[in-house]
């Protein structure tokens, strides 16, 4: 494999054990140069911890994991020089102002770029004078997206990045990514919602349990999509179980529910327009019931 | 009430570990000093023997209190009370600081906030946990002086003084925790108060007058400033004058009172001085690993290194002080020329050496507080920001190791070089005074095996460091200060570092042991560098 294909991130069959729980259980990951990838699982799936494995922060049990095509356990230091890393829960020194953390997160990785640290503390509204201990969860989040973004790096490791930011703050967020994305550095975006890595991604990986359960572009995982619907008013809601791409159909008198395919939703809407409704209310997939519909064990643990 | 019996039950619970560690660790010490007192001083003659040689050190008087006559609990009361007395205290600090502004730093106090209750509910019932832990700390201390064979009403009266001390430090961190916006500051002030208590009450002790016999001492006036010299006042083997601690709960009442004004006045997480802002830009050290460890450490140090100026001070300014009273009693002064070759200048010595060995003990603890930091860090998570940077773990634990021995150098240093400075204005004419620094810096070596130890404990077993990283110095000095008293046997007295330290300038300088401790500390912290490469990190 030359260096042009070799992919940036790639596990094979990896397994972190915590004592007796298994937290990682044969993951399969690979993540091309130059995308944005979406790493995606419920609360507990492992995304944290695989992606310690890949600073080399943790060792794990069995697999192998490669970054840069290094083993970033046995050689940290040379797989970190290229990464960019902002960790799911950003804890800080409280006695420390945001500006100066944001300087020596910077300064461990070789100095910021002054004009970049300046338009991000700008854009992100950011109070770099403030003690840390005074930040909100939203203001601790800025200042390691800020310190991640305010120097250039080939890959940007990124754990759940826009939980906390609101939305101006997550509109910011994505056209930096769109930024380091276009200068051809590679993304890897944990996050537990479905919407945000849609519109980020240009192929997204699912794991559940601590493996791998889907893997591939967006169209290729439009058999995942299903939307959910909410209407009242139907003259026959008997009718609606004959419509294409139907699921999960409850009825309530004149009100019902259900989800629909993504590839029979034409349908589905010229159908129940037909019945006659008074409301109607969409609502986008979310993961948990993707989760829930497809994986009827939701993430259980597997103890050894 | 009811309301704060709730939340003092629920307080209880988070304390259920902490408080009993607290409270049989000092029991377990008032027990072991009046058992080894029983035994080796057992009949009067030996008892006298030792009140003498003690009324005729101000350095023991300063370190452990007053001579209070003969009788197995005069000279337990003598000899465990002023150690016990600050345990209280630190025990007292922490618990009301973890409860109070700890708890709203980290937005927890918030949560409670909107419960239907009045907004002091929670402090009040930290105040009442902290006065049932004193409570039962004074029943505790008591048991274990009767469980060694001391009288019961003595005994009674030697807890009750023990806990009013610590119910004093309730009210004050209380207070505290309302004036300072974090729980690291409160927690530094309110430590550093009880260490201004014993030190009060030191400095009256040593200035004390003795009386005839040479058996009693009646303190100086600085030990009616310090709530730990009012709690002597006690004397609950001989006198047993309860009054003192009247003035205590009095003053813990006062101050208790305050606080909840205070924080019914005030907004959740407010203060009366407020948190200031930072710099906007990290200075040129502020970028690297060693700039992070000194920028964390240095208020840290600041409080130790004023502890270890200030005993620096007392043992060069005092030292010639003691030694002119002393020597105005006659009888004193025949004891101490046939106890001392060198007369008052040796009684000096004496006195600057035993001081300047409680700064070495300081700067193992400066040290070894700079690397269990690095175990906050990885608990709370800054380990992983710090380490996905492109820089080795080895050099990340060099940059702390580095600073916590810096740490050590300069709080030995510190009490050095104002020792010299106190001797220079007191006009002794004791050899140079620059020979005290050496002496000094004579304890480094010790404090850098502590403080290495502790490195390897985080590096082998992170979630046990913060317990052996002190414990080994509590067992060190143990082992060193109260070895001998208990009757262990050498070889353990021996584990401890601090007696392989030269006790400058008492006894003259051993190369031999210097130089093994360092090699020791050297080898411990290559040993840490080498197996924290090879650990997860661990929360």
């Amino acid at each position: 494999m030359n260096a042009a294909t070799q992919p940036v991130i790639e596990t094979l069959g990896l397994v972190k054990d915590f004592g007796r729980t298994r937290a990682l259980d044969g993951l399969n990951l690979s993540v091309a140069a130059g995308e944005i990838h979406g790493f995606l699982g419920p609360n507990g799936a492992g995304k944290s911890t695989t992606l310690r494995v890949l600073l080399g922060l943790i060792r794990p049990t069995a697999g192998t994991a490669r970054v840069f095509g290094l083993d970033p356990w046995a050689d940290p230091v040379a797989t970190h020089r290229d990464i960019a890393y902002v960790p799911g829960d950003v804890s800080l020194w409280p006695n420390l102002s945001g500006g100066e953390v944001i300087d020596l997160l910077t300064g461990l990785r070789g100095g910021a770029d002054g004009n970049l640290r300046r338009e991000l503390i700008e854009e992100f509204e950011f109070e770099p004078r403030k003690k840390a201990r005074t930040y909100s969860k939203g203001n601790r989040q800025k200042v390691a997206l800020i310190a991640a973004f305010a120097r250039p790096a080939r890959l940007y490791l990124l754990d759940e990045p826009s939980a906390g930011l609101d939305p101006v703050m997550d509109a910011v967020f994505r056209r930096h990514i769109e930024r380091v994305s276009r200068g051809g550095a590679t993304v890897l975006l944990s996050s537990h919602i479905l919407s945000e890595v849609e519109q980020l991604c240009d192929r997204i990986t699912i794991i559940r349990s601590g493996a791998a359960v889907e893997t591939g572009t967006l169209s290729e995982l439009r058999h995942l999509k299903r939307t959910h619907f909410r209407v009242t008013g139907l003259a026959e809601p008997a009718r609606l179980a004959a419509l294409p791409g139907m699921h999960g159909i409850s009825i309530d008198g004149a009100a019902a529910e259900f989800d629909a395919d993504a590839a029979d939703l034409g349908a589905v809407l010229a159908g129940i327009a037909e019945s006659g409704i008074s409301g109607l209310s969409v609502a986008p997939p979310s993961l948990e019931s993707l989760f829930l519909r497809h994986y009827s064990d939701g993430n259980g643990r597997k103890v050894l | 009430m009811h309301g704060v019996l709730r939340l003092a039950l629920f307080q209880t619970r988070r304390d259920r570990v902490t408080l009993p560690v607290w409270i049989l660790s000092i029991t377990l010490l008032g027990f072991a000093t009046s058992s080894a007192v029983v035994t080796q001083f057992g009949d009067e003659p030996s008892q006298a023997a030792i009140l003498t040689l003690a009324a005729s050190n101000p350095a023991f008087l300063f370190l452990r209190g007053l001579p209070d006559g003969t009788g197995v609990g005069a000279v337990v009361f003598f000899q465990g009370y002023a150690f016990t007395a600050v345990l209280a205290g630190l025990m007292s600090t922490f618990l009301v600081v973890r409860h109070t502004r700890t708890d709203e730093e980290l937005g927890r106090a918030e949560l409670l906030g909107s419960v239907p209750l009045p907004r002091a509910a929670s402090l009040a019932a930290t105040l009442l946990l902290g006065a049932a832990a004193n409570l039962l700390l004074a029943v505790f201390v008591a048991a274990g002086f009767v469980a060694a064979g001391l009288e019961l009403p003595g005994a009674a009266g030697a807890g009750a003084a023990v806990g009013a001390v610590g119910v004093f430090f309730v009210g004050l961190a209380a207070v505290i925790a309302q004036v300072l916006p974090s729980g690291r500051s409160a927690n530094g002030a309110a430590a550093g108060l009880v260490g201004a208590a014993y030190l009060l009450r030191g400095v009256g002790d040593a200035l004390g007058t003795p009386a005839a016999d040479l058996l009693h001492v009646s303190s100086a006036w600085p030990s009616v400033l310090s709530p730990i010299g009012w709690g002597q006042r006690v004397r609950p083997f001989t006198g047993s004058d309860l009054s003192a601690l009247l003035v205590l709960l009095a003053a813990a009442l006062v101050l208790a009172t305050a606080a909840v004004l205070i924080r019914q006045r005030r907004d959740v997480g407010a203060s009366i001085l407020p948190q200031r802002d930072g710099r906007e830009r990290a200075g040129a050290g502020g970028t690297s690993f060693v700039g992070l460890a000194w920028r964390l450490q240095r208020s840290t140090l600041a409080g130790w290194s004023v502890g270890a100026a200030v005993l620096g001070a007392v043992a060069g300014a005092l030292g010639p002080l003691v030694s002119e009273t002393i020597s105005s009693v006659a009888p004193l002064r025949d004891l101490i020329s046939r106890l001392m070759p060198g007369g008052q200048t040796g009684l000096i010595d004496v006195f600057v050496t035993a001081l300047l060995g409680v700064a070495g003990v300081f700067a193992a603890a400066a040290g070894i507080q700079a690397v269990l930091r690095m175990r906050a860090e990885e608990i709370e998570g800054r380990a992983e920001l710090l380490l996905a940077a492109p820089l080795s773990r080895g050099r990340w634990l060099g940059a702390n190791l580095f600073v916590a021995a810096l740490s050590a150098v300069v709080v030995s240093g510190t009490a050095g070089v104002s020792a010299a400075i106190g001797l220079g204005l007191s006009g002794t004419a004791n050899g140079p005074a620059g020979s005290v620094v050496p002496a000094a810096l004579a304890h480094v070596p010790a404090a850098f095996v502590f403080l290495a130890a502790a490195s390897v404990v985080f590096a082998f077993a992170p979630r046990l460091s913060v317990l052996l990283g002190w414990g080994m110095l509590a067992a060190g000095l143990v082992l060193g200060e109260f070895g001998e008293l208990f009757g262990l046997p050498v070889w353990l007295q021996d584990v401890s570092p601090f007696r392989h330290s030269s006790a400058m300038p008492v006894e003259p300088f051993d190369p031999a042991g210097a130089l093994g401790l360092a090699v020791i500390a050297a080898a411990l912290a290559a040993l840490a560098t080498y197996v924290i490469q090879r650990r997860d990190l661990t929360a």
